[in-house]
């Protein structure tokens, strides 16, 4: 019995090393973003690219925010276990220059080549994955009309109920940059004088700068009537709430946010990591994640129908300001003094 | 024979200081770990080189420790913090008094229930109180709609405020604060009170001059803990505080998470540790002149 036992142990062991090298599977970790992101990125893209690519198993590592994968990484350096990491594009630009990526372009990822010129930054190792924008969004039943104007939130009827993330976050910064531009503001690197007087109008209506966990949740609920945040998100709470959330693109434009996909330098898993970003990269992911989450894509050659069209700003590219996110990295820590000089006294 | 009798040997005898130090042992180590090493990184951070994307630099240097001393937003951060822990810990301090006196006087099963009672806040996580706070407190909350029927017109901003931040903190900090004060109500022996009253002391006077310097430890106590609580809590300031109050935690976590200046974040952390040190420091002296 026991002898019988053994060698039964022993024929499935060998049978194990054997079977082994024949069902090679590359183990390939993408960091990203947890909760909905995760959601619906593993759905639109993950999934459809394992079943294409049998043999390289994705495991998504999530984190809440870019900063909390920078720290990975940081901690990582040495021996990295994640191989792709898409965070937002300022970070990105950190990671870079602490030599944590691997610099991405036509030679090693050829999908690279159909990337619109804004989703390729020349002093960032990874390129644009995803392009969000700002909106403004607004509860369905307390405000009826879609407000064709940012600066609706500094009117009477709204005095304390308006949430914005304010600054350093990208979202009031955003929202500063766009009224600023719209109040003849011209180079915003040298100053945003202008964007934080038309914030100032709107701080005294302002509930909280600081909408946790997220923006969405009290307009949902009508805690709040009014406020910014990104297009996606907006789009994917206003779907699974039933419509009691909306977002619009008022008359002054937007701004866009850029997520970039990032091959992480030394990863374990580095060919299996380029595949998977071209792929990410390509056409069909871009469409599919598009029509999943309402990011707008960065490959020109994604082809958005439907629905999902009208709900990301792809119709609205004449609307949308370009940002040089890298360049505002050195003044935002001044815009923050200010805002804290200028804009939260009248908040009070 | 021989081996029973070498097996036998006396065992070695630790002096009263080699058993405090066998017994310091494992603390020492877990401490070492768990807070001097890190604290040494978190030192070491606030000198690296700080660069404007937020990428850490190779070197080290003063840039972030000059800048942060010389800045007057860091000295608006620490007297923020000191005085509004400092009123927590107040307030905290007079909520929470006659609620331990009175556990201190209950007996029995009564006093069982009044315990859980207390520590019972404790089992849900500050984040889930917080956002009791807020749903309490917001403008159609439990407060408003109160004051509205009674006759207000429009309720005062009890949140995303200072105000939002000092009555949801001294919630959160009277568990702690009351535990405190009954450990330190040891030396309040009823038949004090007793013979004060029958020498002619009025209630108030027995108070003021026998039962409050008795309890006046455990008050030391609590507020020590209270004070330390309430100027590293990020979460509750962070959900209530609405953008509008800044603190040394809530300025260490944008700076670490949404600026990525993590060497001023860990230049800020120091600030706090030393503030930690100074409370401490005063009260040990405390301690020395009650007793």
């Amino acid at each position: 019995m026991n002898a019988a036992y053994k060698f039964g142990t022993l024929c499935l062991l060998a049978a194990g090393l054997m079977a082994g090298p024949a069902a090679a599977e590359t183990n390939l970790t993408v960091m990203a973003y947890s909760g909905l992101f995760q959601e619906r990125y593993t759905k639109a893209v993950i999934e459809p690219f394992m079943k294409a690519h049998p043999d390289i198993k994705v495991t998504f590592f999530p984190l809440p925010s870019s900063a909390a994968m920078l720290g990975n990484l940081r901690a990582q350096k040495a021996a990295p276990q994640a191989d792709v990491v898409i965070m937002d594009v300022s970070v990105s630009k950190a990671g870079t220059d602490e030599g944590l990526f691997t610099k991405i372009d036509e030679t090693n990822i050829p999908n690279v080549k159909d990337l619109y010129p804004n989703a390729r930054i020349p002093s960032v190792a990874g390129v644009g994955v995803t392009f969000d924008n700002l909106v403004l969004l607004y509860n369905a039943e307390q405000v009826k009309e879609a407000p064709k104007s940012w600066m609706e939130m500094a009117k009477a009827p709204y005095k304390g109920k308006v949430v914005i993330p304010g600054v350093p976050d990208i979202q009031g910064l955003g929202l500063v940059l766009i009224l600023n531009k719209a109040n003849g503001g011209t180079d915003y690197l040298a100053n945003v004088d202008k964007g934080l007087a038309a914030v100032a109008e709107i701080a005294p209506n302002v509930q909280t700068w600081e909408p946790k966990p997220e923006v969405y949740a009290p307009i949902i609920t009508g805690q709040a009537a009014l406020g910014v945040g990104y297009n996606a998100r907006a789009q994917v709470n206003s779907e699974q709430s039933g419509g009691k959330i909306k977002a619009t693109i008022p008359q002054e434009g937007t701004i866009f946010q850029i997520n970039t996909i990032n091959l992480v330098a030394g990863a374990p898993a580095a060919d299996a990591a380029k595949t998977f970003v071209n792929y990410a990269l390509s056409p069909e992911a871009q469409k599919s994640f598009t029509e999943t989450m309402f990011y707008a894509p960065t490959n020109s050659k994604a082809e958005i129908t439907g629905a999902a069209l009208d709900r990301t700003a792809v119709k609205n590219l004449d609307k949308v300001m370009s940002v040089d996110w890298i360049a505002l990295a050195q003044v935002r820590d001044k815009i923050a003094e200010q805002w804290r000089r200028r804009v939260l006294p009248a908040s009070r | 024979m021989t081996s029973l009798a070498l097996s036998h040997t006396e065992p070695r005898r630790l002096g009263p200081l080699g058993t405090a130090s066998a017994l310091l042992l494992p603390i020492a180590v877990v401490n070492a770990i768990g807070f001097l090493w890190p604290v040494v990184n978190l030192l070491k951070m606030s000198f690296r080189e700080a660069q404007a994307s937020g990428a850490l630099g190779a070197g080290y240097n003063l840039d972030t420790w000059t800048n942060a001393l010389t800045d007057s937003f860091t000295l608006e951060l620490i007297t923020n913090s000191v005085g509004v822990s400092l009123l927590i810990t107040v307030l905290t301090l007079i909520a929470s008094y006659p609620i331990a006196l009175y556990l201190h006087r209950s007996t029995g099963t009564w006093r069982t229930v009044l315990m859980v009672l207390v520590v019972a806040p404790l089992l849900t996580s500050a984040v889930v109180r917080t956002y009791g706070w807020i749903a309490i407190l917001s403008d159609r909350g439990l407060v408003a709609n109160a004051l509205m029927a009674l006759g207000m017109a429009e309720p005062p901003r009890l949140m995303f405020n200072l105000t939002g931040v000092v009555i949801g903190l001294t919630e959160i900090l009277m568990p702690y604060m009351i535990l405190a004060l009954l450990s330190g109500f040891g030396r309040l022996d009823p038949r004090l009170e007793e013979a004060a009253l029958t020498l002619g002391a009025s209630p108030l006077k027995t108070f003021w001059r026998v039962v409050l310097p008795l309890t006046a430890p455990g008050m030391a106590l609590g507020g020590l803990l209270c004070f330390v609580l309430a100027i590293s809590s990020f979460v509750t300031p962070k959900l209530l505080g609405g953008g509008r109050v800044f603190l040394l935690a809530t300025e260490i976590y944008d700076q670490a998470i949404v600026t990525l200046n993590w060497p001023l974040a860990a230049a800020l952390s120091m600030i706090v540790l030393v503030v930690f040190g100074i409370s401490l420091t005063l009260y040990a002296r405390a301690l020395r002149r009650i007793a």
